[in-house]
């Protein structure tokens, strides 16, 4: 009997209830289940079988979508977790065209850059707080931008946009820089991006069209720099279907 | 009995089957082996000539052993209306209830970055030669009500735009039947945000 307990003990110890999350990805699995990555609040990310989802009249299939803030339970002692309950939590975050893309993007970046299991409510609340400007906002990129300065710091690869790497003297805005990934920025004498956009992107403050557009090549070459090689499928998804558009308007 | 080489070859074989585990392929190894070795002579055949000669169709992608499938070929389906589906399955679904009468076409999977799928993935340059063709007027989109469904409809219907062909999706939320108590909230969600005027 006592046996039993501490077995009950060591189980129940093993399970999570009420724990706010996101999906970001799931995969079909076995017959009727989904393998479900999820992004939460307190355990960083997790994946979990979703068992018999796929059934007819399944409960929680239509819950278990991205982007759609969940309150969900899991239970399992070894890697793969068992979800024991899903509901949606909140108002649900309706993403529709481009910034569905853009949705899409912000997963695969938390999967590339987010361990297993490492948990980041920073993060997390930030990734929130994008999902629902996304919706909200005009300026999609600029969204996005600071989304990814603050993924960057909180993993602790934070741009420095301070000072100058070489001479530490404060960024000159009528100066243009290079950006090398692990030191900063050095002054250079070719187009590099300017000392008013690095600025700008340390103030959070993308207003500028110009700005905008070397915060982008400036974000994108430090975040290849730390994917090492890896190709982001949804930024080439969200270039062609911007192709696709501007090919209609013309 | 497992030592018998052949049989266990063949227990194991039937085992690749979606919703066969080892226990139901002995049962079925054991039935036709023993009760019906014509039926299993007849399925042997059949399987082999099925893999060597079901392809794809070359209009709409959906498996054919033809070079253009029975949908494709006949004349009293509406050429004007598009139904774009994830799968060949879906076009059995969809075909055998009746409810639509035009052409299909297969995307054979679903935009889905972190899987690794795209548009070049998918067969959209094929889709984008039949739009242009000028027959199409209207196209549907039956993908799935998944994320992933609803990123493929709305790059399709980008596509359609471009070439001022109307792009209507499909509706979805309850169920015929279904009542609002026993369904869950993110269906629930769905169908207030996809609500209609009466």
């Amino acid at each position: 009997m006592s046996g039993r307990s501490i077995v009950w003990g060591l189980m129940t110890s093993h399970a999570v209830y009420s724990q706010t999350a996101f999906v970001l990805h799931t995969r079909k699995y076995r017959e009727t289940s989904l393998l479900v990555d999820v992004f939460t609040c307190d355990y960083g990310i997790v994946t979990l079988v979703a068992k018999g989802v796929r059934k007819k009249n399944s409960k929680w299939v239509g819950v278990l979508q991205c982007f759609q803030p969940l309150e969900i339970s899991f239970s399992g002692r070894s890697e793969l977790k068992t979800l024991t309950g899903a509901a949606l939590h909140g108002r649900s975050i309706e993403l529709t065209g481009l910034v569905l893309y853009c949705g899409f993007y912000l997963n695969e970046l938390l999967i590339y850059f987010l361990h297993k299991h490492d948990a980041h409510p920073e993060v997390f609340e930030d990734y929130r707080y994008c999902l629902v400007q996304l919706v909200t906002e005009d300026s999609v990129e600029s969204v996005l931008r600071i989304f990814e300065l603050a993924l960057l710091e909180n993993l602790g690869y934070g741009l420095q946009l301070e000072n100058d790497a070489v001479t530490e003297r404060p960024i000159d805005p009528n100066q243009q820089y290079d950006y090398l990934s692990d030191i900063g920025p050095v002054p250079t004498m070719s187009q590099g991006f300017s000392g008013k956009s690095l600025i700008a992107l340390r103030k959070k403050i993308l207003n500028d069209e110009l700005v905008r557009k070397e915060a982008k090549q400036l974000m994108r070459q430090v975040i290849d720099f730390h994917l090492q090689g890896r190709e982001l499928k949804s930024r080439a998804l969200i270039s062609q279907f911007i192709r696709q558009q501007s090919v209609t308007t013309a | 009995m497992r030592q018998s080489g052949l049989l266990n070859d063949l227990i194991q074989a039937l085992c690749c089957l979606p919703g066969v585990g080892p226990k139901s392929a002995q049962r079925m190894a054991f039935h036709l082996l023993q009760k019906d070795q014509r039926g299993g002579i007849q399925l042997a055949e059949t399987l082999l000539k099925a893999i060597d000669q079901v392809g794809h169709c070359q209009q709409c992608r959906t498996l054919t052993e033809h070079e253009v499938c029975h949908l494709c070929a006949s004349p009293s389906r509406d050429e004007t209306i598009l139904c774009i589906v994830e799968t060949p399955a879906d076009v059995w679904v969809v075909d055998q209830s009746a409810v639509f009468r035009g052409k299909f076409f297969v995307l054979h999977g679903r935009l889905s970055p972190l899987d690794g799928i795209g548009p070049d993935e998918l067969g959209f340059d094929l889709l984008a030669q039949r739009l242009t063709l000028g027959l199409v007027k209207e196209i549907i989109l039956a993908t799935n009500a998944t994320v992933e469904g609803e990123a493929t409809a709305h790059f399709i219907s980008e596509m359609a735009r471009q070439r001022n062909i109307i792009a209507t999706r499909i509706a979805h939320g309850v169920p015929m039947g279904g009542e609002l108590e026993y369904i869950d909230s993110g269906t629930l969600a769905h169908a207030f945000n996809g609500r209609r005027e009466l």
